[in-house]
């Protein structure tokens, strides 16, 4: 269970200005293009983010590039503190226990890189053992991932050589090595074929069922189709707010839309109008 | 607490079994770093050799012997075989292809000597021309034995004492022992154990932190519940590991180094056995631990390993130049190098070399600013990380 509660996050700007200074405003955050600036000349990725997945469904994350996906759910990974907001994994605020929250939680971020000259098999041991399970423990659940996920094969080879499906396998076997009850992945299907996609996508319908334990899953994407085949709720954020919240159906109903698409553009364009008045 | 220092153990053992993996480098730095030493080391040797052999053959090469029957019969009488210059020595001289430096003897050199003028007598050598040119003050001492063999003997038809041509005796006294005349030529060694330290460090301290940023697994790393301190003292002491393995295998070379030393003399005044490599190695685990942390703390700012180097080279040049100061032996030494890191363990191996004891405060001074150094360094890696990771 997860649970986040207007949560909000600015970056100070990273333009102009030389050299140290400008590298390291540069490195304090993704700050996107597309994210309104208002004139306090920071750019707030996140102005208003809430949203509750419960557990045993598929909760997805969908909004417009730069609409503040990514750096909610780093937020969410205690990777940067929120500047307002609440987020609580399984009952624990993040950013007062974040060690414990990250115990609970399984992320696939933005940045999924494995370490090229270890096999996959290392990979997935080494994120087993920093969450403190035994080294044998850490083992079986590689071999038992890799069972699922079809990459047996994979096991015993060396990362270095890995097509890009290849790569996000192993990064969500690693991610999920703990066995943890909540799921976040940002943007899981990017750089995908079709027969990865669907194959991902069985796996989570399958973590969400009791057998696949029931798990709480939180997934970012900007495709329509993913929501609409596997999400159980939908978040539909733009301009860093959360500006609908529901299953699929609800909000055809909402806009009166059939097409989800349809409904996906009036939702975004009625919060740029909003975001519009609000800079103004 | 139990915990991150399993942590510790755990991330230092991955780092090490990846940096292991890194064959390619790992070779290029044995080469470079270990090998080099020994290396020089024997064409030192070879060199020495090849002036030993020649101060031993006891010849001298003059252009115009037949113009001086009476320096011939000198030189013969020395013991030494006169050979004629080639015709072009000047040339060959320049060109380092003629290895002894040139007697001129004038052509009316015997009449002069006889009325009493002063013949002069050239010798020709070319300063860039080092084995001839160390081959001139014996030339110089030998022709400066006929002067005075000549000027002995017409004093003795006079009735003249020969001590009043040498109203003084001068005598050498060399202060220095065995090991410090080595130093003269050994003093490089700690250097090449330096710089072995430094590239061992280098490319490990670069791939735990600019490289995992720029492969992108950073951020999921962080995303584990560890400390991140835990996280940073297993990178850093997997750095140190191999910074450390690269110095032993260094220090260590040296040792089967010596045996295949072509020069006796050398051979005997370099004195460096197990004795001196542990003492090595002992001064330069702490540089090992300092530039593993400083690199690593400049390294972790930048966003790709190439960015890394560039950034990196301002330590990699202050550790190389610092020891410069000893080797150029400006000022002797003075108290402050002991402060200096490089520098410091710079002093202190070559006084090991030179078989001088290391006092209490030698050896703590040096410790201290090597501990503080690598504190800092993995502090302000912690402190950094997690801005590193959302770049």
């Amino acid at each position: 269970m997860i649970e986040v509660r207007r949560l909000a996050k600015s970056f100070a700007v990273a333009a102009r200005g030389s050299g140290w200074r400008r590298i390291r405003k540069a490195d304090r955050g993704a700050a996107t293009a597309n994210a309104p600036t208002l004139d306090d000349g920071r750019v707030h990725a996140v102005v208003d983010v809430s949203f509750a997945a419960p557990d045993g469904r598929i909760t997805g994350l969908l909004g417009p590039n730069g609409a503040g996906k990514t750096t909610t759910l780093r937020m969410l990974a205690a990777l940067i503190a929120p500047d307002a907001g609440t987020m609580r994994v399984d009952g624990i605020d993040v950013v007062a226990r974040p060690r414990e929250a990250l115990a609970r939680m399984g992320v696939l971020s933005d940045a999924r890189g494995l370490y090229p000259r270890l096999t996959a098999r290392e990979n997935i041991v080494y994120y087993g053992e920093l969450h403190g399970m035994g080294r044998d423990a850490a083992e079986a659940r590689a071999v038992e991932l890799a069972r699922r996920f079809e990459m047996t094969a994979l096991l015993d080879r060396r990362a270095g050589g890995f097509s890009q499906g290849e790569r996000m396998k192993t990064a969500l076997c690693r991610a999920l090595v703990h066995d943890p009850p909540n799921i976040v992945l940002d943007e899981p299907t990017n750089g995908l074929d079709v027969l990865a996609t669907r194959a991902l996508r069985d796996s989570l319908r399958w973590l969400r069922t009791p057998e696949g334990g029931a798990k709480c899953i939180v997934f970012s994407t900007h495709i329509m189709q993913e929501v609409e085949r596997l999400c159980d709720g939908v978040v539909v954020v733009a301009h860093g707010r959360t500006v609908a919240t529901g299953t699929v159906d609800e909000l055809l109903a909402k806009t009166g839309q059939r097409d989800f698409e349809e409904a996906f553009v009036e939702l975004a364009f009625v919060a740029e109008r909003g975001a519009a008045e609000v800079a103004s | 607490m139990k915990r991150s220092i399993a942590a510790v153990a755990i991330v230092l053992r991955k780092e090490l079994r990846d940096a292991l993996r890194d064959r390619r480098t790992l070779m290029t730095v044995l080469v470079s770093a270990v090998l080099m030493g020994p290396l020089v080391l024997l064409a030192i040797s070879g060199l020495v050799a090849s002036l030993e052999a020649r101060a031993e053959q006891r010849e001298v090469v003059v252009a115009g012997i037949a113009n001086a029957p009476t320096l011939r019969n000198y030189l013969e009488r020395q013991t030494y075989v006169v050979k004629e210059a080639p015709r072009d020595f000047e040339s060959q001289l320049r060109r380092s292809t003629l290895h002894d430096p040139v007697v001129v003897v004038p052509e009316h050199f015997e009449a002069e000597l006889v009325r009493g003028d002063v013949p002069v007598v050239e010798i020709v050598s070319d300063s860039a021309n080092q084995r001839a040119e160390a081959s001139t003050a014996r030339i110089e001492r030998l022709l400066g034995g006929f002067s005075r063999e000549r000027a002995l003997l017409s004093l003795a038809l006079r009735g003249v004492s020969a001590q009043v041509l040498e109203p003084m005796e001068v005598e050498d006294r060399d202060l220095a022992s065995t090991q410090t005349r080595a130093t003269r030529i050994t003093g490089m060694l700690p250097y090449f154990v330096m710089m072995a330290v430094l590239y061992g460090a280098l490319n490990a301290a670069l791939d735990t932190t600019a490289g995992e940023r720029e492969r992108g697994s950073l951020e999921p790393l962080l995303m584990n519940p560890t400390e991140r301190w835990a996280l940073v003292a297993g990178k850093w002491g997997a750095v140190v590991c191999v910074s450390v393995l690269i110095a032993v295998l260094s220090c260590f070379s040296f040792l089967p180094g010596q045996w295949v030393l072509r020069s006796d003399t050398l051979q005997a005044m370099f004195q460096y056995g197990p004795r001196e490599a542990g003492l090595f190695i002992l001064l330069l685990l702490p540089l090992a631990a300092a530039l593993s942390a400083v690199l690593m703390a400049v390294a972790i700012r930048s966003r790709t390993f190439k960015e890394a180097q560039a950034s990196s080279t301002v330590v990699v040049l202050a550790v190389s130049l610092l020891p410069l100061v000893n080797v150029f032996d400006l000022g002797g030494e003075a108290p402050w190098h002991l402060w200096a890191p490089a520098l410091a363990q710079n002093t202190l191996m070559t006084r090991v070399l030179k078989g001088e004891a290391l006092d209490a405060w030698q050896v703590l001074v040096p410790l201290g600013v090597c501990a503080a150094l690598a504190a800092s360094g993995v502090w302000s890696v912690a402190r950094q990380l997690h801005q590193a990771a959302v770049k």
